[in-house]
């Protein structure tokens, strides 16, 4: 399965959600979904295109726009192509759906990005702190206007 | 001068009852004053005191970083610091200096603290490596803990990223000579 039919195929079942679609190469696409569709896509690209697992799951800050943007890196052990998707969120609310009924190794990759960055998944069988302590929870230190740093210069440096 | 309770050798069978759930033991004085210890600190006694505690500074392996490595190579046989009576102890009970040796992170604090709470008195602490003493690279990191000292009572410093094992060994030597001018900060503790 080359990338063309690819974008081909989840552009035609999804016609509404999926947008902004992009063939980088032979073995890198990219695409927007809509965020409440993401679990449909998903399970789409798993059951009918063969991408069998998740890569990775990440989060980007993109404070001018006022917007997160949630990647998901999707690829398959039976082709080549991996696919990047992403879905845009509002920056106050940042509310999407756990894809892990579908990628069951999604589930740290989401608590990290929801201690690090606030995005909440409904659906999350356990949606707890994974690596940061629990008094820092709502803290979000990976935004962009995180103020918690500590003072720019240590006392015994001076 | 704190309260003494001091044992009275005879007693009926009722009132040695009444002593083992008080969980005092025959013959022996307890005070919870430092009156002793503090007259000792005046006399000569304090410095044969010092000198046994300054050769026997067991040092507990709890490597935090890449520091933690030059501090387990310090340990091995090559450096030899048998001689110095410095040892390496797996155990905090055992041990008598804790090294921070890595940056410490707002998680891992208590983690610290509760180490350093079951290391039996007199201890010390030597903070080893950029990192520990103010944060190294990782100082304006969100999870850092900057400036240890005002939280740990650390006696030597010791900087490099990482030391070598020389600068370690010399940083228990210049711990040795606070011990033995009692200029320490672990005694007190």
């Amino acid at each position: 399965m080359d990338a063309k039919t690819i974008i081909d195929s989840i552009s035609n079942e999804f016609s509404d959600s999926i947008s902004n679609t992009l063939i980088e190469s032979e073995i890198r696409v990219s695409a927007y979904v809509s965020s409440p569709d993401v679990v449909e896509v998903c399970r789409y690209l798993k059951e009918s295109l063969g991408f069998d697992h998740l890569s990775c799951e990440s989060v980007v800050d993109y404070i001018k726009r006022d917007e997160f943007e949630v990647v998901y890196h999707i690829a398959s052990y039976d082709h080549p192509v991996v696919l990047t998707l992403k879905a845009i969120l509002p920056r106050d609310n940042p509310v999407i759906d756990s894809i892990v009924d579908v990628y069951w190794n999604a589930n740290w990759y989401e608590r990290e990005n929801y201690e690090l960055y606030g995005v909440s998944y409904t659906n999350h069988p356990y949606l707890k702190v994974l690596v940061l302590p629990e008094e820092m929870l709502g803290e979000w230190p990976l935004r962009k206007d995180y103020e918690g740093f500590p003072q720019k210069t240590a006392k015994n440096l001076v | 001068m704190g309260e003494i309770n001091q044992n009275i050798t005879q007693k009926t069978n009722e009132k040695v009852e009444e002593e083992v759930n008080q969980e005092e033991i025959p013959g022996v004085i307890t005070t919870t004053s430092n009156a002793i210890s503090d007259f000792i600190k005046k006399t000569a006694a304090q410095d044969f005191i010092n000198w046994g505690r300054k050769n026997s500074l067991w040092f507990m392996t709890q490597p935090m970083g890449c520091c933690g490595v030059e501090m387990i190579a310090t340990g091995c046989a090559h450096y030899d610091t048998d001689r110095f009576g410095i040892i390496p102890r797996n155990s905090p009970r055992h041990a008598d200096v804790m090294i921070i040796s890595g940056y410490v992170t707002k998680k891992y604090l208590p983690a610290l603290k509760n180490l350093w709470e079951q290391m039996a008195s007199p201890k010390w602490i030597l903070a080893m490596g950029d990192c520990s003493i103010s944060g190294g690279p990782f100082y304006e990191s969100y999870s850092t803990v900057q400036n240890i000292d005002e939280i740990f009572p650390i006696d030597v410093f010791i900087p490099g990223c990482p030391p070598r094992p020389e600068a370690l060994l010399e940083g228990f030597i210049q711990l040795q000579k606070k011990i033995a001018a009692k200029k320490d900060k672990g005694t007190n503790y």
